[in-house]
C-alpha cells in the first residue's frame, strides 16, 4: 500500500515535532524543514504527496515557498496547507499563485490538520485510532 | 499749596483752548490758595478736566453753527445785493434758484462730511478686527487660506506661508495655483467653490507627497485633514462688522484649513502594527501549548518518555508566554511614565555578581566561563536596583544564548568620569550581530532571523534595557559588534539622577 508523504515547515522546532507526530502516527512518511528553503530543497528531492507550511519564517516565508513549487513543473501538483497567526493578511491573489488549499490560522488543532490533509489526499482515517485505516 | 497752583495753571491753560469759560473757573481755584487742602487740589483736576471737555464740546458746536450762520448770512448777502442792487426782475427766480442750489449744496457738503467721518472710524474698526483675525489666524497651528470667488487668495497665515513657502505680504491676489504648487490641492478648492452651497463645509483626507521645501530640505509625505467651508456659512466672517462684506453677498469665497495629522497617524499606525506584532508573538507558544495538550488529550504520546517530553514543553512555552506579557507591560508602562521607579545608591559589582550567578547554571551547560572585571573602587549610582539587576542579567542572558560552547563571557565595571557616570559593559565570544542588524537590534520584537534558531527570545528584552537605561535612568546603551567575533553591549547609569521624566 501506498504511504502518503508528508512535508511540514515551522521554523518553531516544537510546531514541526508536534504536527510532524501526529501525521507519523496516522502512518504518514514525513520530513521536516525549518526554513522555506530547505524545504523547497527536500520537496524537489522527496516529491511529497503534500505540504504543511508555516508563513511567517526566514530567508523565504511559506507563501514564497508554495509559489516556487507551483513553478517548478516536478513539484507544481503538491497540495499545500499553510498554517500561519496572520491569516488577514493573505489575499486571494496571493493564494492563487500557489496550490494553498487550506489555511489554519494559529493556535491550530494537530487533529485537524490531519483530517484536513488526510481529506486532501484522499486517504480514509480510521475513526479508532486516528491512524490510516488499512 | 503749589501744586494747587499748578493744577489750576492747567486746568486754565486746557480752559483756554475752548474759550474764555474755564477762566473763571480757574480763577476761582487759585482764589482758594489759603486753604492748602489736598481734597482741593483733586477737585480741581476734576472740575479742570470737566471744564476742559465741555469747552471743547462747545466750541465744536459753536464753531458748526457759525460756519452753519456765515453760509446763510453769505447766502443773503448775496440775495440782499442783487436785489438792491437793481436787479433785473427776470432774474429774480434764477438768483432765487442759484441761492436754493447753494444751500442744499452745502446740506449735501455736510452730509457727506459726517458721512466720511463715520466711514474714517468704520475704517479704523475693520482694520482693528482685520489685525485680530490676523493674529488669531497666526496664533493656530493649522494652516488657513482664505480665497475670493476667483480663487486669489485673500488671506493666510503664517503656517500656511511656511506649509507652501510663499510670501504673505506679498501674495494676496494671487491665483492658488500660483501659490500651492499643488495640483490636487487646488483642484480640491476649485472643486468646492464650483459645488458650494452657503452651507456648506466639507472634510478631505489629503496627502501631501515628499518634496524638497525650503533650502533644498526634503520634507516626509505629511497627511493632513483638510476643512473647506464657504464663506457665506459664516465660518470666517468679520465680526460685528455692518457692512456689505458681511454674508449673503460674500458666496464663492472659501476657507480652506489644513491640519497636520502625520503624527496622529503614524501614532495609529505604530500601534496597530504593536498589536498585531504582539498578538503573532503570543500565538507562537499558544499554539504550541494547545498542539501538545490535544496530543495528550487524543493519546499520542504513546510512552512515558513522550509524555513527559510534552509536558515539558507547554510548561516552557507557558513560561515563555509569562515573560512576553511581563515584558510588554513594563515596557508599555515605562513608556506611559507610569512605572514605580526605587532608587537607591546600587552597588553595580554586587549587582552584576548576582545577574551572574543567575546565568551560572546555564553557562555551565554550554561550558561558558562568566567573569566580572572591576577594580578595586566603588562604583554606585542612584538607580532603581532591581531594574539594574533586570538589565544585567538581560544582557547576559543574551550573551549566554549567542556564545557557543567553552566561550567567555565578561562583565566589566568602571567610573565613566568624563559623563559622570558608571558604565556597565556585557563582552561575549559570541556570533556577533551583522551590521545591517545592529541599528535596529534594540527595537520592539526585532530579531536577528538568522538566529531564531540558535536560541529563543521574545524579541523585547534588549527593547526593555534601552527603556530602563534611557527612559528611566538617562542613561545611555550602545553595542560594537563583529560577525564571528563577538559583541559588546555597554551601558551607563548617572551617577546622580537629576532628571524627573518617567519618575
Amino acid at each position: 500500500m501506498h504511504v502518503s508523504k508528508a512535508l511540514v515547515v515551522d521554523d518553531e522546532a516544537h510546531i514541526t515535532h508536534v504536527v510532524a507526530l501526529k501525521l507519523r502516527n496516522a502512518g504518514f512518511e514525513v520530513f521536516t524543514a525549518s526554513d522555506g528553503e530547505e524545504a523547497y530543497e527536500i520537496a524537489c528531492a522527496e516529491l511529497p504527496d503534500i505540504v504543511i507550511t508555516d508563513l511567517q519564517m526566514p530567508y523565504m516565508t511559506g507563501l514564497e515557498l508554495c509559489e516556487q513549487l507551483k513553478r517548478n513543473t516536478a513539484t507544481e501538483k503538491i497540495p499545500a496547507i499553510l498554517l500561519t497567526a496572520r491569516g488577514h493578511a493573505l489575499s486571494s491573489d496571493d493564494l492563487s499563485k500557489t496550490n494553498i488549499r487550506e489555511v489554519l490560522g494559529k493556535p491550530f488543532s494537530p487533529r485537524e490538520v490531519l483530517s484536513k490533509a488526510a481529506a486532501m489526499l484522499g486517504v480514509n482515517l480510521d475513526e479508532s485510532t486516528g491512524g490510516i485505516a488499512a | 499749596m503749589k501744586i494747587g497752583r499748578t493744577l489750576a495753571c492747567i486746568a486754565t491753560a486746557a480752559g483756554l483752548v475752548g474759550g474764555g469759560a474755564a477762566a473763571y473757573l480757574a480763577l476761582r481755584v487759585t482764589g482758594v490758595e489759603g486753604t492748602s487742602a489736598m481734597s482741593v487740589a483733586l477737585g480741581s483736576v476734576v472740575s479742570a478736566a470737566l471744564v476742559a471737555a465741555a469747552t471743547l464740546l462747545l466750541g465744536y458746536a459753536v464753531d458748526r453753527r457759525l460756519g452753519a450762520l456765515r453760509r446763510s448770512l453769505l447766502d443773503k448777502e448775496l440775495a440782499d445785493a442783487l436785489s438792491v442792487g437793481g436787479t433785473p426782475h427776470w432774474l429774480r427766480p434764477l438768483v432765487g434758484a442759484v441761492v436754493e442750489s447753494r444751500q442744499s449744496m452745502a446740506q449735501e457738503t455736510d452730509r457727506a462730511v459726517s458721512r466720511l467721518r463715520e466711514m474714517e472710524i468704520r475704517h479704523r474698526i475693520s482694520e482693528t478686527e482685520r489685525e485680530q483675525i490676523a493674529t488669531i489666524l497666526n496664533g493656530l497651528r493649522d494652516a488657513v487660506l482664505v480665497t475670493d470667488p476667483f480663487d486669489e487668495l485673500i488671506m493666510a497665515n503664517e503656517p500656511a506661508a511656511r506649509l507652501f513657502g510663499f510670501d504673505l505680504d506679498r501674495c494676496v491676489h494671487t491665483p492658488i495655483d500660483e501659490i500651492l504648487h499643488d495640483e490636487a490641492l487646488s483642484n480640491l478648492i476649485r472643486q468646492a467653490r464650483e459645488s458650494a452651497t452657503p452651507s456648506d463645509r466639507r472634510h478631505v483626507e489629503y496627502v501631501m507627497s515628499a518634496q524638497s521645501g525650503e533650502g533644498g530640505v526634503i520634507r516626509r509625505p505629511a497627511h493632513y485633514d483638510v476643512t473647506i467651508a464657504s464663506l457665506a456659512c459664516g465660518a470666517v466672517g468679520a465680526p460685528g462688522s455692518s457692512g456689505g462684506a458681511a454674508s449673503g453677498e460674500s458666496s464663492g469665497g472659501l476657507v480652506t484649513i489644513l491640519r497636520d495629522v502625520t503624527r496622529e497617524k503614524e501614532i495609529s499606525q505604530m500601534k496597530s502594527d504593536f498589536v498585531s506584532q504582539v498578538s503573532h508573538e503570543l500565538r507562537t507558544p499558544l499554539s504550541s501549548i494547545n498542539a501538545y495538550v490535544e496530543m495528550l488529550v487524543d493519546g499520542e504520546a504513546k510512552d512515558e518518555a513522550s509524555r513527559s517530553e510534552f509536558y515539558q514543553i507547554i510548561k516552557n512555552e507557558a513560561d515563555r508566554l509569562g515573560r512576553l506579557i511581563d515584558n510588554m507591560l513594563n515596557i508599555s508602562r515605562i513608556e506611559a511614565g507610569i512605572v514605580q521607579v526605587e532608587r537607591s545608591e546600587v552597588d553595580f559589582v554586587q549587582v552584576a555578581r548576582e545577574a551572574i550567578e543567575v546565568m551560572q547554571p546555564q553557562a555551565k551547560l554550554k561550558n561558558i566561563s562568566l567573569i566580572t572585571k572591576a577594580g578595586p573602587l566603588v562604583y554606585t549610582a542612584q538607580a532603581d536596583r532591581d531594574m539594574i539587576h533586570q538589565v544585567v542579567l538581560n544582557l547576559v542572558s543574551n550573551a549566554v544564548k549567542y556564545t557557543p560552547e567553552n566561550g567567555r563571557v565578561t562583565v566589566s565595571i568602571e567610573n565613566d568620569d568624563a559623563t559622570r557616570s558608571v558604565m556597565i559593559a556585557v563582552s561575549d565570544t559570541g556570533l556577533g550581530i551583522p551590521p545591517d542588524d545592529l541599528g535596529r537590534i534594540f527595537d520592539k520584537f526585532y530579531r536577528i532571523d538568522n538566529y531564531k534558531r540558535v536560541a529563543k527570545g521574545t524579541g523585547l528584552g534588549l527593547n526593555l534595557v534601552k527603556h530602563i537605561v534611557e527612559t528611566v535612568h538617562m542613561g545611555q546603551v550602545g553595542v560594537s559588534s563583529k560577525v564571528g567575533m563577538g559583541s559588546r553591549f555597554w551601558f551607563t547609569i548617572p551617577f546622580v539622577h537629576e532628571g524627573r521624566a518617567a519618575a
